[in-house]
């Protein structure tokens, strides 16, 4: 689903944020992105999402070399891949409801035709009570569920998640992660970025871990590669 | 369109994902469009004031061209009012006989661009003027009389401009019978030539005041989108086109095309009315009856056009410049 071939990503200035990155998340896969802050994970995820492209190497998803995608192609590629911030990034002068059917307006459904899909997605996440709400009038825990609705209603087949726990304490931490688990049991791809080794360490997932931008492990015994 | 998964809606777990058929995404097109027009409307009603100033301002640089328009128009009505009496008189040698001053008249009837010829013999010229000089009797006291005989030529339609009557002008008076012509063509000419500069006045101010509402446009939708910025980041990031995210951003251009094009229309009518009394007085001590002319229908819709096209064009500059510019970091 995600392949790194040999990445290497330095900055304008000259900081190399990573270097020679190598691995492969499988379709249906859930994974962990670890590593210390500046270690390189939200230059990984941005590598994927296109908001940056590698100065090295080469990143493939679902066997699509990202070079070969133009600047005008790029809306769509994101169209594919549901992305999920700690900063929740929403419309903060538009409704709840408004902020999840955004992705589907983009893709030319009517409001009408959207309505279906944003009040399911709503209520996958548990808020479907809050679609008349905005943003601000909701907690940091509902925020970021509105994140995620948004992140699913056009059903990607891959998430990214960067720091999604970031700011929550660790019983609604562990919630965000079940819905995570939920959209995996049907077939999603997920690549969570965190720092939370605690939360990683009660479960049993692969953890692909960054170390000043070198993949020092990939969460995987070897021979399993 | 799924770029990297061509097959997205067989893809495990997305199998209930349905694409739009084509034909609902086409009428789908202009009912998002007249969406994001309305959706536009109301933002501008958001911020009525700045939008206001926007639109005030569009509309009163049209209003002076429309204005000065109308101005020239109706000069040019007066002064074809006047052309139309232009004529070109033909004073003719004294040595004629009857018939030779019958024959000329004949001819020059015939002669291109020539719509009538009055004759006026000498006897008839000196009778008027006697009566129109206030000299009366005195004139009696001639021995002989001083004036020739004279032909009015009223030139056709299509020789009245200054310069085609002066062609003609100058085609009668190479006739052997004839002394001299005159037409009064300098105060005509002296006309055309005011007319003309205020004309290329009025185009250059035109050009110079729609560059400079296209630039006043363009720096109230830059100012929207750079304060919409982390709006268009999320757009961008949940895969919105540039196209998408501008469409808002020209409408409310057009939106400004279209209130400022009624700002100039009701502006330039108050100032039509506001000159018009006057212009009726002094229209009344020359004793001509004179109706002042206002923008007509079409005129007024070209105003209204010129308006949506400007604030198209300035919204269009500065979507096309910084919407690209914003990526998501």
């Amino acid at each position: 689903m995600i392949r790194f071939e040999q990445v290497s990503k330095t900055y304008r200035g000259g900081h190399q944020a990573l270097s020679h990155v190598d691995f492969h998340v499988q379709p249906g896969e859930m994974a962990f992105l670890t590593g210390h802050s500046g270690a390189g994970k939200s230059t990984l995820l941005k590598l994927i999402s296109l908001m940056e492209r590698p100065t090295a190497g080469r990143v493939l998803i679902n066997g699509h070399d990202l070079r070969k995608i133009k600047p005008a192609q790029v809306p769509y590629v994101r169209r594919d891949i549901g992305m999920i911030f700690q900063d929740h990034r929403l419309l903060m002068d538009k409704t709840i409801f408004d902020n999840v059917a955004l992705p589907l307006i983009i893709e030319g459904y009517s409001v009408q035709e959207a309505r279906k899909r944003v009040v399911a997605a709503l209520e996958k996440v548990g808020i479907a009570d809050k679609a008349k709400h905005y943003p601000y009038m909701l907690s940091g825990g509902e925020q970021q569920r509105v994140g995620i609705a948004r992140a699913i209603v056009t059903k990607p087949p891959l998430l990214l998640a960067d720091e999604p726990t970031g700011n929550l304490d660790p019983k609604l931490s562990m919630e965000i992660i079940r819905l995570f688990e939920e959209f995996n049991k049907v077939g999603v791809a997920v690549l969570i970025a965190t720092h939370d080794l605690g939360l990683i360490a009660r479960l049993r997932y692969r953890t692909l871990t960054l170390k000043d931008g070198r993949m020092i492990n990939d969460g995987l015994e070897d021979g399993e590669l | 369109m799924s770029l990297l998964f061509r097959n997205r809606s067989i893809e495990k777990g997305a199998s209930s994902r349905g694409r739009l058929p084509w034909w609902r995404r086409l009428i789908m097109v202009p009912v998002h469009h007249a969406q994001q027009a309305i959706a536009s409307l109301g933002e501008l009603w958001r911020n009525p004031f700045a939008s206001f100033m926007t639109m005030a301002v569009l509309g009163l640089s049209l209003t002076l061209p429309s204005s000065l328009y109308v101005l020239v128009k109706n000069t040019s009505t007066i002064a074809d009012n006047w052309q139309q009496a232009s004529e070109v008189t033909l004073f003719l040698r004294k040595d004629l006989q009857q018939s030779e001053i019958d024959t000329l008249k004949t001819q020059t009837e015939l002669s291109e661009g020539v719509k009538s010829v009055t004759l006026i013999p000498k006897e008839q010229g000196l009778k008027e003027f006697k009566t129109q000089s206030g000299f009366g009797e005195t004139l009696d006291y001639l021995s002989s009389n001083p004036l020739p005989d004279v032909l009015v030529v009223i030139p056709a339609e299509s020789h009245r401009s200054p310069q085609r009557a002066e062609e003609l002008l100058n085609r009668l008076e190479k006739q052997r019978e004839v002394a001299y012509a005159k037409m009064d063509l300098d105060w005509l000419n002296r006309l055309q030539g005011i007319l003309n500069l205020i004309e290329d006045i009025l185009g250059a101010l035109a050009v110079v005041l729609c560059l400079s509402v296209v630039l006043i446009v363009g720096n109230t939708i830059r100012l929207n989108i750079l304060s919409k910025r982390d709006e268009i980041m999320v757009m961008k990031l949940v895969g919105a086109t540039n196209a998408f995210i501008q469409r808002p951003f020209l409408y409310t251009g057009v939106w400004y095309g279209i209130i400022g094009g009624l700002v100039a229309f009701l502006a330039t009518a108050l100032l039509i009315w506001w000159v018009e009394s006057a212009v009726v007085e002094l229209t009344e001590l020359y004793e001509t009856p004179f109706q002042l002319n206002g923008l007509t229908l079409g005129e007024l819709l070209i105003v209204w056009l010129v308006a949506v096209g400007l604030g198209l064009a300035g919204s269009y500059l500065a979507v096309r410049r910084h919407i690209q510019s914003i990526e998501p970091e």
